[in-house]
């Protein structure tokens, strides 16, 4: 104690090292969101280079040229896709009135002959453009080793190792030169696709009369396609004909097709895309559906515990929906694979929803089941914002209300829901956010196809089995390579998820921001 | 104020409004009111008076059955009658009662709407929707308020942007929107500035030719100024209850006197 | 006095008559979403316990808690069907002195999940140590040092958004840094900290809603005596703090014992065949990969058929899992019952 001063300026020194320390862990929260941005970034940031790099090759592969000549014959595919359904249809209905399966086969003779011819007018077109596809599809994997090769390169030169670097052979491909044979082939192609054109309109120029007089208007709809599909070859050709092997990819490609890409379609022979819209919409899909379950839910049952429940219901749902916000995802998802989807597909199959087109369905996983387990995961976090903010709408504005003779639900819903209403947006949106990025449930119920779902198809186009953005991540970063396009796509989805949720956060919080002050 | 209130006893002035007979009420296990017996004529001010804590609220809001809202409260014994029913009584709706008997709480409490739907807001709960119907409502509550000279130009703006005073104004014009046969005041002015005050002294001298009046109030000059009848609360017992004038004058309790004249512990 | 119409009386209207359908069908909701979560509860609970239980002693199916999970065979011997763990199979075909018994087999159907709940205790327990030491260090600052300022705001913006990114990126982001730039590979570690990270928004709000519920007086009381302001948070805020701060956290406990995505590819393995503690050196302990739970449960519902033999597996597991997670969350929610009773200041 002799130098009291001194001590004090020792103990202030170590309260100061503690605040620091404090401080600097406070500081964790922007630096963990910093860093979430940056590991992102510097993972996925690479794929927008060696996706324009993929697209580039796709036209100086002449991969491009032979997918115009694909496209005709996917296009044939699905028209014969849709006679056979027609078939299938006139079939069943045949043999509903009570026909025998010989006498229905005698029946739609005339139908199966002009089907049969139909399907194999396309052969000798196939076949040439088959042959052209395996050519580019050499082409194609020439220029990928390439790619490989210089990436290692690259890899050997950042580790310092310049001569093995420079041993690793690159070949040279001169893509004009080994595009020259198929452009040579397109008069033959010419050809074929006269010779098959020619085929089909005689046989649309005869089309047979169908035993079952309802279905009459689907096979003139049939007809019709199949006249417009006629009718996109000159373009074709001329498409073709002008296809340019090194017009320029402009570098936005690179962006806009993985934004605005419909296809999301890895390790095919073919072409590899990396559009997310698919993904992004299976995603939003089953978000929607969820919210759409799951806010009347969650408002009602937060209206009613805390305006028309009795004390002993309150206690006890508020606990009880807590501990249903604590089940883990992957229990659900689990309930969804063993239990609910087949529940959800016996349901379709009975009879009282037949009328629903496209019931029964086919799929048991699908955006429809996944949707209705998010929503009961979406439930608790609806209910307990929604709920505060019910509550916390001044006391004075229900009883005036009451005052004035107003029963309980008129209270609730004029006076307390609109006060409240920003609270309970921002509790919806938040529950967005959550539904949107939860992965399990999607994973293991949604279904897993990567495509757009057809909406075109009413109620049922909500039982399309759909993959979502979460999923295709937690699905697919296991099974690739490292630094691959791939496994930077997969990247670039997850930062696109980040983004989108801090903008819903962002967009929850501005609206309790901004709402807030007007009730006063 | 009128002559024959200045000799008759209060029960013989007026056909009796609201009449509350041997009342006892609890918040649980805490009794709030003992005993209470007290007639509240018609289209008279009647108002009550007493120290903080004392269950002046607690009876206004049994006149109305608000006190059902508190999960605790509950009364014991005793009737409240209005007009000869007993509102506690099996057959008795609390919606339609306090359809007839409105109120005032102490702290102005628009809604977070405009003036106009505060204003219409009780017709609204009733389903009435006719426009034409509405405006006038509207028109005539704010005018018998004595505020429509001062909103008639914003009647579509928030009611929380007027002042403290006009805001209790307005609450007032919602009360009498519904036409009321009671309206119950809770401490109306007690945030109100003095200029305010008075002019809701105005208005309570105006409405009670229209309505039958309950007013709670700590301000001995308020209810010295504005109410006929007065009644002395003490610890959740009626004390005293007289024409206000005699109460002020010529009390007959001691506690009474001391309260009014302040020497109250 | 009671000749007089009431003129109170109940009303029929539309209004009354729209009221109590509304009424009816808010009642209606609420209950909806009750049976459902209740249906999920009672399909889980009723199949898995009767693979978690058994009818006699001891009650409990002792293999399904102490075993690795392992293949199951299905064979007929001697006119009757058996049905075999993979060890006990090898052994079986040794002491009958077969080479072959053609037998079914069902991935992932036999023994038990030992490893996956020591792998997930594991987990828990590593990260919430880690988050509760950056959370609670966080929350002091929050609410004993600071002033608001800027950073203060930035700080809170940023705990704010990081409880809303989803768990998959957070998954993401373990696998770039921890498992991919710090080389960690898939391992404890890199799951420690992945889940702490994602669990740190909810420990510092937790953390700092204790804080807050100790009086101000108290702090006045020490500071007036000439304490400094860590000696005062030392001994007159944390005390009273800590039953709080614990009770909430146990709600993390809950979120990183249930949560998969984050582990997915930063410290899962579908099968090991060692235990956690079966390792060379010490150190390999913080860098070996864990089987885990949640984990488990998705591989096993989701990469293996449904039928009687898989389903015992696959139900079992997520009865268990769900008992442990209810547990903890029931237990969070007791606490903070008694905490609320006991500590009225
Ligand atoms: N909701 C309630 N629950 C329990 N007790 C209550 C409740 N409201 C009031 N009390 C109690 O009832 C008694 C009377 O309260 P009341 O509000 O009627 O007093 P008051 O005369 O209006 O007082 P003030 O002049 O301060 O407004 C008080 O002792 C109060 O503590
Ligand atoms: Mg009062």
């Amino acid at each position: 104690m002799k130098n009291p001063n001194r001590f004090d300026r020792k103990r202030l020194r170590i309260d100061h090292f503690i605040k620091w320390f404090f401080g600097s862990n406070a500081l964790l929260a922007i630096i963990v969101l910093a860093l979430i941005t940056l590991f992102l970034f510097r993972e996925g940031a690479e794929f927008f280079p060696q996706n324009l790099q993929n697209l580039r090759n796709y036209r100086l592969a002449g991969l491009e040229y032979v997918g115009l000549m694909r496209d005709q014959i996917e296009a044939h595919t699905a028209l014969n896709r849709s006679l056979q359904d027609l078939r299938l249809r006139q079939s069943n209905a045949l043999l509903k009135a009570g026909k025998t399966p010989e006498q229905v086969t005698a029946a739609l003779a005339r139908f199966d002959a002009f089907a049969a011819a139909f399907d194999s007018s396309v052969d000798e077109l196939r076949g040439v453009i088959s042959e052209l596809t395996d050519a580019v599809t050499e082409i194609k994997d020439k220029a990928k080793l390439r790619e490989d090769a210089l990436q290692q390169r690259k890899f050997l030169l950042t580790e310092g190792k310049r001569a093995e670097a420079d041993a690793v052979p690159v070949a040279k491909i001169d893509f004009a030169a080994q595009l020259a044979p198929i452009k040579a082939a397109f008069p033959l192609y010419q050809k074929t696709s006269l010779v098959f054109r020619g085929k089909i309109e005689t046989l649309l120029l005869q089309p047979p009369s169908l035993p079952v007089r309802e279905f009459q208007p689907r096979f003139e709809q049939f007809q019709k396609a199949a006249r417009a599909y006629l009718t996109t070859f000159p373009a074709t050709e001329r498409k073709l004909a002008e296809w340019n092997q090194f017009a320029p990819v402009p570098w936005h490609r690179a962006i806009t097709s993985f934004l605005f890409g419909t296809e999301w379609i890895t390790n095919s022979f073919w072409q590899d895309w990396y559009g997310v819209l698919p993904l992004l919409t299976g995603s939003v899909m089953v978000a929607v559906i969820a919210l759409v379950l799951a806010v009347p839910m969650g408002v009602c049952a937060a209206i009613y515990v805390s305006e028309l429940a009795s004390p002993v219901e309150k206690q006890l749902i508020k606990p009880y929906i807590e501990f249903i916000s604590a089940i883990p995802s992957v229990v659900i998802g689990f309930f969804g694979v063993a239990i609910l989807g087949e529940k959800l597909r016996e349901l379709t199959q009975w009879q009282a929803l037949s009328w629903i087109s496209g019931f029964p369905i086919s799929e048991r996983l699908n955006a429809f089941t996944a949707g209705c387990l998010l929503a009961l995961m979406a439930v608790p976090t609806i209910f307990s914002l929604a709920e505060d903010a019910i509550n916390s709408v001044p006391r004075a504005f229900k009883e005036a209300s009451y005052a004035l003779g107003a029963t309980r639900l008129q209270t609730v819903f004029r006076v307390l829901v609109p006060a409240s209403l920003s609270g309970i947006v921002s509790a919806v949106l938040l529950g967005f956010g959550r539904v949107i990025g939860e992965t399990m449930v999607v994973l293991l119920c949604a279904g897993n196809r990567i495509a757009i779902p057809d909406f075109t198809q009413g109620v049922s186009s909500l039982f399309q089995p759909v993959h979502t953005m979460t999923g295709i991540v937690a699905q697919e970063l296991g099974e690739v390579p490292n630094g691959t396009i791939h496994y930077r796509a997969l990247f670039m989805v997850g930062l696109l998820l980040f983004f989108l949720a801090l903008c819903i956060n962002w967009l929850a919080q501005a609206v309790v921001r901004r709402y807030k002050i007007s009730i006063g | 104020m009128d002559e024959t209130l200045k000799t008759a006893p209060p029960e013989a002035v007026a056909p009796a409004s609201i009449e509350i007979d041997h009342l006892d009420f609890f918040y649980g296990d805490h009794q709030a009111l003992f005993d209470i017996n007290l007639a509240m004529p018609a289209h008279k001010v009647t108002a009550l008076i007493g120290p903080s804590g004392c269950g002046k609220s607690t009876l206004l809001r049994c006149l109305n059955r608000m006190n059902d809202l508190v999960p605790v409260a509950r009364i014991g014994h005793g009737q409240v009658r209005i007009h000869g029913t007993d509102i506690y009584g099996p057959n008795v709706d609390p919606i339609e009662l306090r359809k007839r008997v409105g109120m005032v709480f102490q702290k102005s409490n628009p809604f977070p709407k405009s003036i106009y739907e505060n204003v219409i807001y009780g017709l609204r709960i009733q389903g009435r929707t006719k426009r034409s119907d509405l405006d006038e409502v509207v028109e005539r509550s704010l005018r018998q308020a004595a505020l429509w000279d001062e909103v008639k130009d914003r009647l579509h703006e928030s009611g929380l942007g007027l002042s403290g005073g006009q805001q209790q104004r307005l609450c007032i014009a919602r009360a009498i929107a519904v036409e009321p046969e009671i309206i119950l005041m809770d401490e109306p002015c007690s945030a109100l500035d003095p200029i305010a005050t008075s002019k809701v002294e105005e208005l309570i001298f105006e409405l009670k030719k229209l309505y039958t009046i309950v007013i709670v109030t700590h301000n001995m000059q308020q209810a010295g100024r504005c109410s006929d009848l007065t009644a002395f609360f003490y610890l959740g017992k009626l004390i005293e209850m007289d024409r206000t004038e005699k109460l002020f004058t010529n009390p007959a309790e001691k506690q009474t006197e001391d309260y009014i004249t302040g020497r109250f512990g | 006095m009671q000749t007089q119409a009431n003129p109170f009386q109940h009303r029929q209207s539309t209004v009354r008559f729209l009221e109590s359908l509304a009424s009816g069908t808010i009642r209606v909701g609420t209950y909806l979403v009750l049976l459902a979560a209740a249906c999920i509860f009672l399909t889980i609970g009723y199949k898995g316990a009767q693979t978690v239980f058994t009818p006699h002693w001891p009650f409990v199916n002792t293999e399904f808690f102490t075993e690795k999970p392992s293949t199951l065979y299905v064979f007929e011997w001697e006119g009757k069907k058996v049905e075999m763990s993979d060890d006990r199979f090898r052994a079986f075909k040794a002491a009958h002195k077969v080479e072959d018994i053609p037998a079914e087999t069902y991935a992932h159907s036999a023994g038990g999940i030992l490893p996956c709940i020591v792998g997930t205790a594991l987990l828990v327990l590593g990260s919430m140590t880690i988050a509760l030491v950056l959370g609670v260090s966080s929350a002091i600052y929050l609410s004993e040092y600071s002033r608001d300022w800027w950073l203060l705001r930035l700080i809170r913006l940023a705990i704010m958004n990081l409880a809303g990114v989803p768990s998959i990126v957070f998954g993401l982001f373990g696998f770039a840094l921890f498992v991919g730039y710090f080389k960690w590979n898939v391992s404890l570690m890199a799951g420690w900290f992945t889940l702490a990270f994602m669990v740190l928004p909810v420990v510092i709000t937790s953390a700092e809603e204790a804080l807050k519920a100790v009086p101000q007086g108290f702090r006045e009381g020490s500071l007036a005596l000439g304490a400094t302001q860590w000696q005062t948070i030392r001994t007159n805020v944390l005390p009273y703090a800590i039953p709080g701060i614990l009770t909430s956290s146990i709600l993390g406990i809950a979120r990183v014992a249930g949560e998969t995505a984050p582990i997915l590819f930063t410290a899962a393995y579908v099968v090991l065949d060692r235990y956690p503690w079966q390792v060379a050196k010490w150190t390999d302990f913080f860098f070996q990969p864990v089987q885990a739970l949640p984990y488990h449960i998705y591989v096993v519902s989701s990469k293996i058929p449904q039928n009687e033999y898989t389903e015992r597996m696959q139900y079992g597991t997520a009865f268990v899992f769900l008992a442990l997670v209810m547990l903890i969350s029931l237990g969070s929610v007791i606490l903070r019952i008694r905490l609320r009773h006991k500590l009225k200041w």
